[in-house]
Order: structure tokens, then C-alpha cells, then sequence
């Protein structure tokens, strides 16, 4: 069977190219497809959410003692209780992000839950210097480059709206996820009551202790959507739900768009390829008739015929196939060095917008994630057997019609 | 003891649209006769070797062949009796370039369930027998032309036929290599007994048959 295909070696590495560039192209568009979700999801997996819901509501009156950012104001202890209930959510960590205005300082506080998987507890892993809170003592860590700047010492008493806390340890913010970060974080019972303390913020946004500001919810994957839209409609319209695919938008980029978008020019370029491998591997058959005649003439039956073609065919096409999966290793190799810069909503930056900085763009900058999943991988090769089989079946079936007496008639 | 017909057709017509090249034609070859149809080039001798062969059906008429009625069988079921019954023999040989000469020997084989080493002996064998053991990997491109057709003749014997159709056997080859192909034939129909029956122009050659049939206008002069 190969000594056919070797001996029109042109024809064959023809229509081997043309087809391993299709396989190849499907793969790599499908990968990058891939690579961008996975990135998507990197700033909420960060915090080991898949979604994160915060309301948006007034600005504060006064800049003064804490307040609520407008991109996160009360989201209510009965509403979160609804989410949790939700079918789909597996886990809710909770933040309550305030802004406090001191007369000589301005604070980005963040109370945090002592012990949850889910949300910015999983700061605990950043603390770089002293230790991470203990139960029930109203205890602050800072951020290290936060208390490097206005040289806070490790067990310094920092007084955050008239309320005193001992410095135990500093965080590395950098290693942190971008959304949720903070200059000092706080118990969330004493980030609580200093929410409930503060008229400036009761007056724009009613607060009850239990109430948070940020919710970090993790969810079955195939339910995130329509979770998104479900606390959408117990938030009301000024929710702000990321997931995502909210993120994936925010990249902008034709792969992040959308998944069909891959697979359609995917599909686009294995048309192309098999059309051209098709019209190859025709002009080969077709060329080959009076052999044909004469395997006809000596007894082989047009199943024999088919067989053969057939054959010579899959192993071409599964040539294509190991081909393009190279070529797509080598491509993704190249493109796993691609940096990608995904944007940070402005109403999960914690910093003001008015502070130095705070309007500045954040983004998270990762390399892309682009691998071969072997799924693909072996659909992509199975895909090009099935070609094969079937172009090798179709000009097979057409070819072996011919009549030996018409061919063989001598010159 | 007089020999029975291996092959037989009776009113063989063949029309190409309104053209008829094959005219009520009926004739027989009997077990290890070597038959020669002469004619000029056009008189219909190759089309009425492709009805006698089962390559071709005929518009009317019927063609029996080893006692079997064949005109009546599908495409494949012709193939299979070509397969256990035939051998062929081409003016432009018709090798596989592909293929060795041994592969072109096997190559009725290569359908039939048997080891690669059980085709490869046969073939070998039979190349033996043609003085072409030498050459058995040689593609054709490497062999004359007097080499190729003995290649052919070797695959026409290989599944043992009981009779031998040779189109022109000898018509793209130099006399003195013609000769020897034609000694070859003779060879296989004295002494293995194989039915031939030879498609020629040239009366020279027919003579070596043990009957001549001539051919005219699609229909059989004598």
C-alpha cells in the first residue's frame, strides 16, 4: 500500500501538507480558543471563585472616616443566603471592601473571613512577614510595599477610623490576585463593625452587621451563566457579576469572542484542506485507471479495489494527521510565550479613582496557557483517519466502476 | 479421445451505440488448444476476446466458459471467476510500476487469504520458469520489454487458469524477443496443456497455432 504512495511522493507530500496545514490550523485555533478561556478564568480562580458579585450604588458624601466604594456598596445577609441556596453554588467566601478616609491618611481596608477557600482569606498564604490573624482579636496585616512606603513595623498599632489594631503581619500583595487587594486587611467582624460605626456610610448605603460588599462564589462550571443571571435578578440591575466569560469579553480578542468563531474557521480551514487533498489524491486515482483495469482484469472485485484506495487513502490522511498535530505542538510551543494582558473591570479595582493611580487601567499579564489537550489531539488525528476512509471510499467506489475492456485496450 | 470446449460463444453481438463491432459471432476452444483469431487492426478481434473473457458483456449472446454460462454474472462474480479461471496476457504488458516483478506475478493473489511468503514462492517459482529469477525484485522500469511481457505471461499463470487470452502478445516487442515469447507459449500449451487463445494481425505468427480463426468486419471469415 505505502509503495504507491511513495512512488507519487509529489502527489502524496501534496496532499499530506494540505491536509496536515488544515489539521494543524484546527488544532491551534481550538487550543488558543481554549487558552483564552483558561486565561479568562485566571483572575477569579486567583481567589478561588468562578464568580464574584458586588452592587454598585451612590457616591459617597463626604470622603471622610469609612465608606463603601460606588462599585460596592451593601449586598444584604438575607440576599447573599438566597445565593448560597442556589442550585450549582458549591461555596461562597465573603470581603467587605471599605475606603477610610483618615485626617492624614487614606486606607483601602478589606475585612476577610478568618478561614475560607473561597475569596481574599486565601491571602493567608501571602503573609510574608509575622503571621496570619488568630480568632477573635481585632488584629491588622499590612501590605508589605503599602508599609515599606509609610514605614509600618511589624506589631505597630495602626489606628484605621478611630479604631486601633497591632500590626501582625505583612502580605504580599503582589502575589495576590489583582481584584480584592488592599493596604491593610482586617477581621471581617472588625471590618463589620467599623462599617456599622461609620455614618458617612450608613448614610449612603444602610449597613447591618452580616452584610458584606463582595461576594466570591464557586459554582458548578456548566451553571455559571444562568447563576450569573439568577443573582443578577435577586441583586437588581446595578449587580455586577464577573465570571468568565465576562472576562473572556473584556479580552477582546476574535478567539476570546467567541468558541464558535474557532471552530467555525477551524472547520473553514479542514474544508479547504480536505478539498485540496480531495482534488490530490483524484487526479492520483484518476491517473491510475489502467492499473485499476488490470487489478480488475486479474480478479479483484471493485470491494478489493475500494479496499485498496481506501487504505492507501487513511494512511495518507493519517500521515496528514500526525503531521498537523507536529506542526500544532511546535505552533503552541511558539504561542505559549504570548503574554496576554487581561483588563481588570474598574468596579473590581479596589483602589479609589481619584488616588494617585487609582484611574490607571489594572490588568493581570500571564502567559498564555496554550496546550494541546490530548482530546483534541486524538480527535484531530481520528478526524483525519476519517477523511481519509472516507475520500479513500468515495474515489475508491467511483473509480472502481470503470470497465477493464475500456482501459486496457492497448495504444 | 476427442477434447471438450473450455470456452464457447454462441451469436456474440457487441454494439457500441449504433455501431456494431462483434456480428453474431460464435466459436470454441477446446482444453489445451492454442487458437490464433486473425485479423486486420479494427475487425472487432479484441472486443470479441474481452466477451470471450468476461471483461466485457456482449449486447447479445452467451459465452460459456469451463461449463459455466458467464454472460449472465455480475461484475464481481466475474472477477472472481477470472480470478480462479483466467490468465491474461497484454500487448503493453500492463505491469503495476510500483510493484516488483514478483508483486506483479502475486498480484491475482494479494485478495485471496494466503501468506505473503506463500505468494512470493509462487511467483518466484513461475519467474524461475520464465529464466527471470534473477530480476524477481526489479520494478518494471528496470526490465526490457521481452523481460516485462514474460513478467505478464508469469502472472497469467499464476493462479493455474485453464485457459490463456494474449491480446497481441508480441506487438510492442522486436521480432527475435517476439520469437522467444512466442516459443514460450507454445511451450505452455505442449507441455502444461494450457488453452490459449492469441489475438494477432500477424499471419506468421498464427501459424504456430493449431487453428486459425480470421476475422473480418466483426464477423468470422473462416
Amino acid at each position: 500500500m505505502t509503495k504507491e504512495l511513495y512512488y507519487q511522493k509529489r502527489r502524496t507530500l501534496m496532499s499530506i501538507l494540505g491536509l496536515s496545514i488544515g489539521i494543524a490550523l484546527l488544532i491551534i485555533l481550538n487550543s488558543l480558543s481554549l487558552a483564552y478561556r483558561q486565561a479568562a478564568q485566571v483572575p477569579l480562580k486567583e481567589i478561588g471563585a468562578d464568580i464574584t458579585v458586588q452592587r454598585s450604588g451612590d457616591v459617597p458624601k463626604d470622603l471622610a472616616g469609612a465608606v463603601f466604594p460606588c462599585s460596592a456598596v451593601t449586598i444584604r445577609k438575607e440576599e447573599v443566603e438566597k445565593i448560597e441556596k442556589l442550585p450549582g453554588v458549591r461555596g461562597i467566601g465573603t470581603g467587605l471592601l471599605l475606603w477610610v478616609f483618615d485626617p492624614n491618611r487614606a486606607w483601602i481596608v478589606l475585612g476577610i473571613e478568618k478561614e475560607n477557600s473561597i475569596g481574599p482569606s486565601i491571602i493567608r498564604s501571602s503573609v510574608t512577614e509575622g503571621r496570619f490573624f488568630e480568632d477573635g482579636k481585632p488584629e491588622a496585616l499590612v501590605e508589605q510595599a503599602y508599609a515599606r512606603q509609610f514605614g509600618i513595623k511589624l506589631n505597630d498599632i495602626i489606628s484605621v477610623a478611630d479604631h486601633k489594631f497591632p500590626v501582625v503581619g505583612f502580605v504580599d500583595a503582589s502575589r495576590a490576585a489583582k481584584i480584592a487587594v488592599a493596604n491593610v486587611y482586617l477581621p471581617l467582624k472588625e471590618a463589620e463593625d467599623l462599617a456599622a460605626s461609620s455614618k458617612g456610610l450608613q448614610s449612603v448605603s444602610p449597613y447591618a452587621p452580616g452584610d458584606v460588599n463582595l461576594l466570591f462564589i464557586k459554582a458548578d462550571q456548566e451553571k455559571i451563566t444562568g447563576l450569573a443571571s439568577e443573582m443578577k435578578g435577586i441583586l437588581g440591575d446595578k449587580a455586577t457579576v464577573a465570571t468568565p466569560d465576562s472576562f473572556l469579553k473584556l479580552l477582546g480578542s476574535l478567539f476570546a469572542l467567541s468558541d464558535k468563531f474557532a471552530l467555525a474557521a477551524s472547520l473553514i480551514a479542514i474544508i479547504v484542506a480536505v478539498l485540496i487533498a480531495f482534488k490530490t489524491m483524484a487526479g492520483n486515482i484518476a491517473e491510475r485507471a489502467r492499473e485499476i483495469g488490470v487489478l480488475k482484469a486479474v480478479g479483484w472485485t471493485n470491494r478489493n479495489v475500494v479496499f485498496q484506495l481506501m487504505s492507501e487513502s487513511v494512511i495518507q490522511c493519517f500521515m496528514a494527521g500526525i503531521l498537523g498535530l507536529l506542526i500544532a505542538l511546535v505552533a503552541s510551543f511558539g504561542l505559549s510565550f504570548m503574554k496576554v494582558n487581561i483588563p481588570i473591570p474598574w468596579e473590581m479595582s479596589p483602589t479609589p479613582h481619584f488616588l494617585p493611580g487609582g484611574g490607571d487601567q489594572i490588568f493581570k499579564t500571564l502567559r498564555l496557557p496554550v496546550h494541546i489537550p490530548w482530546t483534541l489531539a486524538s480527535f484531530a488525528v481520528l478526524l483525519s483517519i476519517i477523511i481519509g476512509g472516507m475520500t479513500g471510499g468515495l474515489l475508491g467506489r467511483h473509480i472502481s466502476k470503470i470497465k477493464p475492456s475500456e482501459v486496457l485496450r492497448h495504444e | 479421445m476427442s477434447k471438450s470446449a473450455i470456452l464457447s460463444g454462441t451469436d456474440l453481438s457487441m454494439k457500441y451505440g449504433d455501431l456494431e463491432v462483434v456480428k453474431g459471432v460464435s466459436l470454441a476452444v477446446n482444453e489445451g488448444e492454442f487458437v490464433c483469431l486473425v485479423g486486420k487492426s479494427g475487425c472487432g478481434k479484441t472486443t470479441l476476446l474481452s466477451l470471450l473473457s468476461g471483461l466485457e458483456k456482449p449486447t447479445k449472446g452467451k459465452v460459456t466458459l469451463d461449463g459455466r454460462e458467464i454472460t449472465a454474472s455480475s461484475e464481481d462474480e466475474l472477477a472472481l471467476f477470472r480470478r480462479d479461471n483466467v490468465g491474461f496476457i497484454f500487448q503493453s504488458f500492463n505491469l503495476i510500476p510500483t510493484l516488483s516483478a514478483w508483486e506483479n506475478v502475486a498480484l491475482p493473489l494479494f485478495p485471496i487469504k494466503m501468506t505473503n511468503e506463500e505468494r512470493r514462492r509462487r511467483a518466484t517459482e513461475l519467474l524461475g520458469k520464465m529464466e527471470l529469477g534473477h530480476r524477481i525484485e526489479h520494478l518494471p522500469s528496470a526490465l526490457s520489454g521481452g523481460e516485462k511481457q514474460r513478467v505478464a505471461i508469469a502472472r497469467a499463470l499464476v493462479n493455474n487458469p485453464k485457459i490463456i487470452f494474449a491480446d497481441e502478445p508480441t506487438g510492442n516487442l522486436d521480432s527475435s524477443t517476439g520469437e522467444a515469447i512466442m516459443g514460450i507459449l507454445n511451450k505452455l500449451h505442449t507441455e502444461e496443456g494450457v488453452a490459449i487463445l492469441m489475438v494477432t494481425h500477424e499471419d506468421e505468427l498464427a501459424k504456430t497455432a493449431n487453428r486459425l480463426i480470421r476475422m473480418k468486419d466483426g464477423e468470422i471469415m473462416s
